[in-house]
């Protein structure tokens, strides 16, 4: 009582050195809960945004496949190799207690070759539209058109994929059975609406280095929108995981139900298949194909019915996976990968950060930038601090001195110096933790949104949401609490080495 | 009864590359309830000796007894307790603790022995207060005090404790002659009704006629001890 009593009149006696320590310790204060509800918004955006509308918190990728980032930098990169022992990963996946579910899907680049126009390309998701619906219910709206039904062929293309192929290739993509809506139209192509041209299927050919890709001709079934991140996740169009298998010529699910005898599983194994074909037109001989049989007919004849067979009996180059509430994704990453390594399978988990790529580590760069400009706040305000109750403490020599003559031990001078700086950042610290939660609470309010893909990273999405949690606010009270102290410690050695002596005078 | 006894102390303090010995052996008894003044010229070690007995300071050789406890090799704790239950001081330039008023300047020393019953703390202290006629002005800050009166209080301060002894450096130094004159009245005062021995060094002659017993010092060195 009696140090607090002298520790608040002392605050109040040297009102000119408080209120620097204490205006620091505001601003510090505020910029750290400022600073915290960022990156909490950050954290909680793009969990809610990326992990929860397009990833998954771990991915399960192909060892063959020489990067992590399997997600976002496809773009012109190699194609993502397939995932061998699929059963086996799934039925491993299946009995993990920490996983909630998991979603196998195919991704990756296809050109577009739409005859009169330029050709162009497309980023594929392909996925069983049931699964991916059930896995991410929220991920992704309707703009024009319909979803894809289970087991229907077809393609949903992101609005802004449309948009960009308007822009590039100068036509208007659009569902089967929908009629053109002026109102979705962008400026330049309303006032030529007369003249659009319209599509509403793409051909597609997978951009497969092994030459082996084919091409195939897909209904656009719907417009779709991104729930959030829409520039990012806007690159993706989702495709019928068949329709994907076939254009990458892949072991499709239908594929399972042909049967193939052990000289021709032999012949498939073979990885040099292609010299099979080598050294001439296998059409070239007029009398092999059929006069009379046009492009509809073949489309019928080869057209299959995707119902009776199990579509993970056909190729996948990706696993998501979702974690239960409290999953630790670090401790289950290393679980699974030591699984896959110790059983053999030629699989690998990778966290979503790496998936994502590019992306992922511009997340953490603008996460550490962040973090780092808050120790930078608090390290000017432990050095102003610590000089300022530095040179409190060398002015008052003479009275603590005199207190350790009188019997006061340096315990107590350490506890009054302690409290002065404590009650010091209590109430300054508090008020600035205070204003900083009534900033964020204004920001979340002044609804600031952003098109830019780099400040939609320090946004966790299209919208500025910093968020403050009691966790947040436990935490920036132990920072205000450590910078304290550490503010706090210098000063105190300068205490503990005043002695009694120092308070008389000397011959 | 010898309430300090000191032996054969010395005392070097290193200047540069040289040693200046402030005090080169000094003996020296002093019973209880003397009134005992230290006179010496400036740099005769007058404040050493006090700080010695005062256990704020130690001694390079010799030793120092405190009603028959040698202090000079006990831990740091047990000499700050010390300090703080046996000793009371009055410095030359008061040392009262600006923030605090009278009442809570002279309490301060009760309070760091803890466990005082605050009825006892409050009793002792206005007791004290008005001894050194100061009552009106007990809620008042040291800023609005005279020196005499920031002396007073820094006399009530060191008897708050009933120490044994009550060491003073130079008390009458910052004061004028009436001023000084009034606080040795009062000291000599309170060194008959409290029965606490009193030791304080000057080199004003004025100040000699109050103590009941002298020693005078000289380059480190006792050069004469009497009695008035």
């Amino acid at each position: 009582m009696l140090a607090v009593k002298i520790a608040w009149r002392n605050i109040c006696k040297h009102r000119g050195k408080s209120l620097v320590i204490g205006v620091i310790l505001f601003f510090g204060a505020v910029l750290m809960t400022v600073g915290n509800g960022i990156i909490a918004g950050m954290n909680r955006g793009l969990s809610e945004n990326i992990v929860k509308l397009f990833t998954g918190d771990l991915v399960v990728i192909s060892k063959q496949q020489e990067k992590d980032s399997v997600l976002l930098d496809v773009m012109g990169g190699k194609p993502l190799k397939v995932i061998k022992d699929y059963p086996q990963v799934k039925k491993y996946l299946g009995e993990q207690e920490l996983i909630k579910e998991f979603l196998p899907v195919t991704a990756g680049l296809a050109f577009v070759l739409n005859g009169e126009t330029e050709s162009g390309n497309k980023m594929l998701l392909g996925v069983d539209i049931k699964r991916y619906l059930r896995f991410f219910p929220d991920s992704i709206t309707i703009e024009e058109g319909r979803l894809l039904q289970p087991g229907e062929r077809g393609i949903l293309v992101s609005a802004q994929a449309r948009r960009q192929d308007y822009k590039f290739r100068g036509y208007w993509l659009l569902p089967e059975g929908e009629e053109l809506d002026q109102k979705k139209l962008p400026l330049p192509a309303k006032e030529q609406s007369a003249e659009l041209l319209i599509k509403r299927e793409l051909v597609l050919m997978g951009a497969d280095a092994a030459d082996s890709a084919v091409d195939i001709r897909v209904p656009i079934k719907g417009i779709i929108e991104y729930r959030a991140l829409k520039k990012v996740w806007g690159l993706y169009n989702i495709i019928d995981i068949e329709s994907y298998r076939e254009t990458y010529s892949y072991v499709t699910g239908a594929d399972s139900l042909v049967e193939i005898s052990r000289e021709g599983k032999d012949l498939l194994a073979n990885e040099q298949l292609d010299q099979y074909f080598a050294g001439g037109n296998m059409f070239a001989e007029p009398g092999l194909i059929e006069e009379g049989f046009t492009l509809e007919d073949i489309q019928q004849e080869t057209k299959k019915e995707i119902t009776g067979y199990d579509l993970d009996a056909g190729a996948y180059n990706l696993v998501l996976l979702k974690l239960k509430d409290g999953g630790a994704a670090q401790v289950t990453l290393q679980k699974l990968n030591d699984f896959f390594r110790e059983n053999r399978l030629e699989v690998r988990a990778v966290s979503w950060k790496d998936a994502i790529g590019t992306l992922g580590s511009m997340t953490a760069l603008v996460k550490t930038a962040l973090n780092v400009f808050i120790i930078f706040i608090f390290f000017v305000a432990i050095i102003v601090i610590m000089n300022t109750l530095s040179m409190t403490a060398l002015e008052r020599v003479s009275e603590l001195a005199m207190m350790r003559a009188i019997g006061a031990r340096k315990g107590f001078l350490r506890r009054m110096f302690i409290l002065e700086t404590a009650i010091l950042s209590f109430l300054f610290g508090g008020l600035g933790i205070i204003i900083g939660i009534a900033v964020i609470y204004l920001l979340r309010l002044a609804n600031i949104t952003t098109t830019n893909e780099i400040l939609q990273m320090v946004y966790g999405g299209e919208k500025l949401s910093p968020f403050y949690s009691w966790a947040d606010f436990r935490f920036g009270v132990l920072q205000l609490g450590v910078v304290t102290l550490l503010a706090v410690l210098y000063p105190l050695r300068v205490v503990g080495k005043i002695i009694p002596l120092d308070a008389m005078s000397r011959e | 009864m010898n309430v300090i006894e000191v032996k054969g102390v010395k005392k070097d303090y290193p200047l540069g590359k040289t040693t200046v010995q402030a005090l080169k052996g000094i003996d020296l008894v002093v019973e209880t309830g003397a009134f005992l003044s230290i006179v010496g010229p400036s740099g005769s070690g007058k404040t050493t000796l006090l700080n010695i007995i005062g256990c704020i300071d130690t001694p390079t050789a010799g030793t120092v007894k405190i009603q028959d406890e040698e202090i000079t090799a006990l831990p740091e704790q047990t000499i700050t307790d010390l300090r703080l239950h046996k000793i009371g001081f009055i410095f030359q330039n008061f040392n009262l603790i600006p923030v605090l008023n009278v009442r809570e300047n002279v309490e301060f020393p009760l309070l760091l022995m803890k466990n005082q019953p605050r009825a006892l703390i409050d009793s002792r202290v206005k007791e004290l207060v008005r001894g050194v006629g100061l009552i009106d002005q007990i809620e008042q800050r040291p800023a609005e005090l005279s020196g005499g009166q920031r002396q007073r209080v820094a006399i009530a301060r060191a008897l708050v404790t009933n120490p044994e002894i009550i060491l003073a450096d130079e008390p009458t130094a910052n004061l004028d002659s009436e001023t000084s004159e009034s606080i040795l009245q009062l000291m000599r005062q309170l060194n008959q009704s409290e029965k606490t021995t009193f030791i304080f060094s000057t080199h004003d002659p004025e100040v000699l006629k109050h103590a009941n017993s002298i020693i005078q010092l000289r380059d480190g060195l006792l050069v004469g001890a009497g009695v008035v």
